[in-house]
């Protein structure tokens, strides 16, 4: 599963950086490293909401405080 | 092809005082690049001013094309007398190079220029001219590429005087510390600054005297493009990545701003990758792509490339603690490193299309100020003595 969480200007003043230290540690606590492929990426077109994270071609806003509810819901819930 | 120089200076003041006794001045004419450097007698407020008086009339002068005779006789005519010693004094160094490798250099009573060739130090034949009662030594040569001449204020060579060495710094060992440094840098700036902090580490941090080291090294021309936001009419996107992609083999590109970069991506057709490494919490990761040197975000990265460019032009503020700071693998340390130590012109390729979503007032930050910004970095380079253009799309 590939997912990428935006790093551009506007993601990144809403707390990417947050949500990717979240995400690498959730994968790890998982142990789905295997499974789950994490990826930066720049603008994906959609600013005006909250950090854009895609998983597998769907596109979701996130804010740092879900993480983890979204981490299990669309992640784990998808594998 | 025409010859290209880097320049830069490096200055300590006097312990406690607040004003430097020595002047460097940096010049541009048409076919050549000046540099000089003036020792005003005396420290604090009374040698600045001699200092600025002296290097202000030489460059002024030189650029209007006087000649060595005119130029000297204005300074001694125009300094004001010291109360204390009833004369006027200032001593200088003048290094203008041409465009076509013909250098002229001029010294009045500093510590002699270190000449530095292919790793050896080259001597400076004595050729001494008496004008207004002053011997003035002249030296014409032909400078090649690869080339470093440093020009220093007497504060060089009395460093350590009396506390950890006899008689300071002697010229021939500081000659030969600079051409092991000159090894070990490649840029003016690292090699004056290394030269000043070995003499403020013999000073042991109270310079007894204003120390200043002026350096030129003769290297190839470094054109340096950078890209920054997407076209306000998109249907130009293709033109303003052509562009940007123009220009010489040597010439090194940077991309500013990730919508920019999907540009370049989508255009040339070459893979994106982008990199999750926060190396610093407050500058987004930078990205990676085939010929391109540098992809960084936009606006956050160019607001911190310009403070650090503000501080390395401030000169006071380039000490050990800033290279650390330019050497970290952050986007904006990377970007304002290449601009320093690798470019010798800069091209700007602009975009100005506004980002509607950055209009939200309840970002922490202003994000629609690309084109502000994209002129203090204009701004900023050019105080630093390197042309600059900007194309806007």
């Amino acid at each position: 599963m590939r997912v990428t969480i935006c790093i551009g200007s506007a993601c990144h003043l809403k707390g990417s950086r947050e949500i990717i230290q979240q995400m690498q540690e959730l994968v790890k606590e998982h142990h789905v490293e295997d499974k789950v492929d994490l990826n930066g990426a720049f603008c994906s077109g959609n600013c005006v909401n909250g950090v854009c994270v895609t998983v597998d071609g769907t596109l979701h806003s996130l804010k740092p405080e879900d993480t983890r509810e979204f981490f299990d819901k669309e992640i784990l819930g998808r594998l | 092809m025409g010859v290209t120089v880097d320049v830069a200076y490096k200055s300590l003041n006097k312990f406690s005082e607040i004003l430097c006794g020595d002047k460097v001045e940096l010049l541009q004419t048409q076919d050549s690049n000046i540099m000089i450097l003036a020792d005003g007698m005396g420290s604090g407020v009374k040698a600045n001013i001699l200092a600025t008086l002296t290097s202000k009339i030489l460059g002024t002068m030189f650029l209007n094309g006087a000649t060595l005779e005119e130029c000297v006789e204005t300074i001694v005519q125009t300094l004001p007398i010291c109360q204390v010693r009833q004369v006027a004094y200032a001593t200088f160094s003048i290094l203008q190079v041409f465009h076509n490798g013909d250098a002229y250099l001029v010294e009045f009573d500093n510590p002699s220029c270190i000449f530095i060739r292919g790793g050896r130090l080259v001597p400076i034949p004595q050729n001494i001219r008496e004008v207004e009662g002053k011997k003035i030594n002249e030296y014409r040569f032909k400078v090649q590429k690869g080339d470093a001449l440093i020009l220093m204020s007497d504060g060089t060579i009395h460093a350590g005087v009396g506390q950890l060495l006899n008689f300071g710094w002697l010229w021939d060992d500081i000659a030969r510390y600079a051409v092991k440094q000159y090894g070990l840098t490649v840029s003016a700036m690292r090699l004056a600054a290394s030269i000043c902090q070995a003499c403020d580490e013999l000073y042991q941090y109270r310079p007894g005297d204003d120390t200043t080291v002026a350096c030129m090294r003769i290297i190839n021309a470094k054109p340096v493009h950078l890209m920054t936001g997407p076209a306000q009419d998109a249907t130009r996107d293709d033109e303003m990545v052509r562009s940007f992609m123009s220009g010489e083999d040597t010439t090194k590109r940077i991309v500013c701003g990730g919508t920019s970069a999907t540009i370049v991506s989508r255009v040339l057709d070459r893979r994106l990758d982008v990199s999750m490494d926060y190396v610093d919490p407050d500058i987004p990761p930078i990205a990676y792509m085939d010929g391109i040197e540098l992809v960084t975000e936009g606006v956050l990265t160019l607001n911190r490339v310009v403070q650090l460019l503000r501080r390395y032009v401030k000169n006071e503020t380039v000490s050990e603690d800033f290279f650390l700071e330019l050497d970290k693998p952050n986007g904006a340390s990377m970007v304002a490193k290449m601009l320093i130590e690798d470019c010798t012109e800069l091209h700007l390729y602009v975009g100005k299309a506004i980002n509607s979503a950055y209009q939200n007032p309840g970002l922490p930050f202003d994000l629609g100020i690309r084109q502000n910004l994209v002129e203090q970095l204009k701004h900023v380079v050019e105080d630093m003595g390197k042309p600059v253009t900007v194309t806007y799309y």
